[in-house]
């Protein structure tokens, strides 16, 4: 039990959030994955070079966001018709036709929760690039953490495959230059989930504070 | 050694260890460095799971008897639903995409609602057996949540395509609605679990 309150501060002692156990990471800092001895979960996985990989990930993120937007993601041909589609397109026909619900389901999880979270990430692993710890960090850690479920990007590619053989048999589908940027944005974005490591951060934080003397 | 029997947990949100004071009934505390509510176990878990996965059973009935999504053609307006969806497939001979919605569509809502049910009941009846692979169990439904949002998204491809003035037409179902509440609520129900609760169960000696 002594020990316990010797590492009340919780640097090296973690606590699995799936099962509840305590264990003793005796250096957090060696580069690899970190399991829980009892039931195996996944605690945390470090390597070196978050910071930058977290930042040049976000630019790029941001970049391919911006190029999937400002290009008509599919053009659809039939009969001398065509109608051009961007990301946007299916949520304004969806208000159109009164289907709020749906319009703001796919508004959010496609768009918005996306876009808040590359640029949260680029502005919090911006500044630390630069070795400037932004007081908005705990923000941006917490607002990572709880939107992680409601980006569904990946889930829409998978849609828009679909989509497209379903439309191929209907007329010409003509995919766009969106198109590219997008499935390599859904790919910049899993790595973005692969590096994320909060724990450096966290620590970071806690550090500056105690040379603040806030606790 | 577990957080619980040596009053302290975990903040959910940065993994701080914090300790719980045992004048509020040990149960509930912020976090002193990210501010998020730190509980032993999330308040009220079960029954705001029992309650969730009832309600998109419930949702589940709609979702696949209404049409997904209606086609308006000068011909005429076609509708389908998630069913007839994946036999068009079928038909036309696109296994690949009839087994990718069948598998978003159909197998992992349900087996979703069964893995919370049976989590669920086992956790009830304290049953002490197979902590590790419920855990697996629920880690699995964690993953799977989202995907069957693919449906979903092809109704508002297919909106957003297949729109030709007043020659041709699509437009979202009552069903897509449904379907819609389907996942987020079951994606609420998963994360309303606490999986702790798997490994709070003792042995019987």
């Amino acid at each position: 039990m002594k020990r316990l309150e010797e590492l009340e501060r919780g640097e090296h002692l973690i606590c699995c959030h799936e099962c509840d156990e305590l264990s003793y990471v005796s250096d957090p800092y060696r580069s690899g994955r970190y399991n829980c001895p009892n039931c195996g979960t996944l605690l945390f996985r470090h390597r070196k070079g978050l910071v930058e990989k977290m930042f040049a990930l976000s630019v790029a993120a941001l970049l391919l966001l911006l190029l999937t937007n400002y290009f008509p993601f599919l053009s659809f041909k039939v009969a001398g018709n065509t109608s051009e589609a961007n990301f946007f397109t299916s949520a304004i026909y969806l208000f159109e036709d009164e289907q709020f619900l749906l319009a703001i389901a796919v508004l959010m999880t496609t768009i918005i929760v996306p876009l808040i979270r590359i640029v949260l990430s680029l502005a919090l692993f911006g500044a630390l690039y630069y070795g400037y710890l932004p007081s908005y960090a705990p923000f941006v850690l917490r607002a990572l953490h709880h939107s992680l479920p409601w980006g569904m990007i990946d889930v829409l590619l998978v849609g828009v495959f679909v989509s497209m053989v379903k439309l191929v048999k209907m007329g010409t589908v003509i995919p766009g230059i969106s198109l590219w940027s997008f499935t390599a944005l859904v790919f910049v974005i899993a790595a973005m989930q692969v590096v994320y490591n909060p724990h450096p951060v966290w620590e970071h934080i806690d550090e500056a504070r105690r040379k603040k003397g806030v606790i | 050694m577990r957080a619980l029997e040596h009053g302290y947990s975990a903040c959910r949100v940065c993994h701080q260890l914090v300790r719980l004071p045992k004048e509020q009934g040990g149960r509930y505390l912020l976090c002193p460095r990210c501010g998020e509510e730190v509980h032993a176990r999330k308040p009220n878990s079960i029954q705001y799971t029992w309650a969730l996965v009832i309600a998109s059973m419930l949702f589940y009935i709609p979702a696949n008897v209404l049409p997904m999504m209606h086609v308006e053609t000068f011909a005429g307006t076609q509708s389908d639903t998630i069913i007839s969806g994946v036999l068009y497939f079928l038909e036309t001979g696109s296994y690949l995409i009839a087994a990718v919605i069948f598998i978003a569509s159909i197998i992992v809502p349900i087996t979703k609602l069964l893995i919370l049910i049976y989590l669920l009941v086992s956790v009830q009846r304290k049953d002490p057996m197979h902590k590790k692979s419920r855990q697996k169990l629920y880690d699995l439904t964690e993953l799977i949540g989202k995907w069957s949002m693919v449906d979903v998204y092809v109704v508002a491809l297919m909106i957003a395509l297949v729109h030709f003035g007043g020659l041709t037409q699509i437009k979202a179902g009552a069903g897509a609605n449904y379907f819609l509440l389907v996942v987020i609520i079951t994606m609420i129900a998963a994360m309303q679990f606490d999986p702790r609760l798997i490994w709070d169960i003792k042995e019987k000696r």
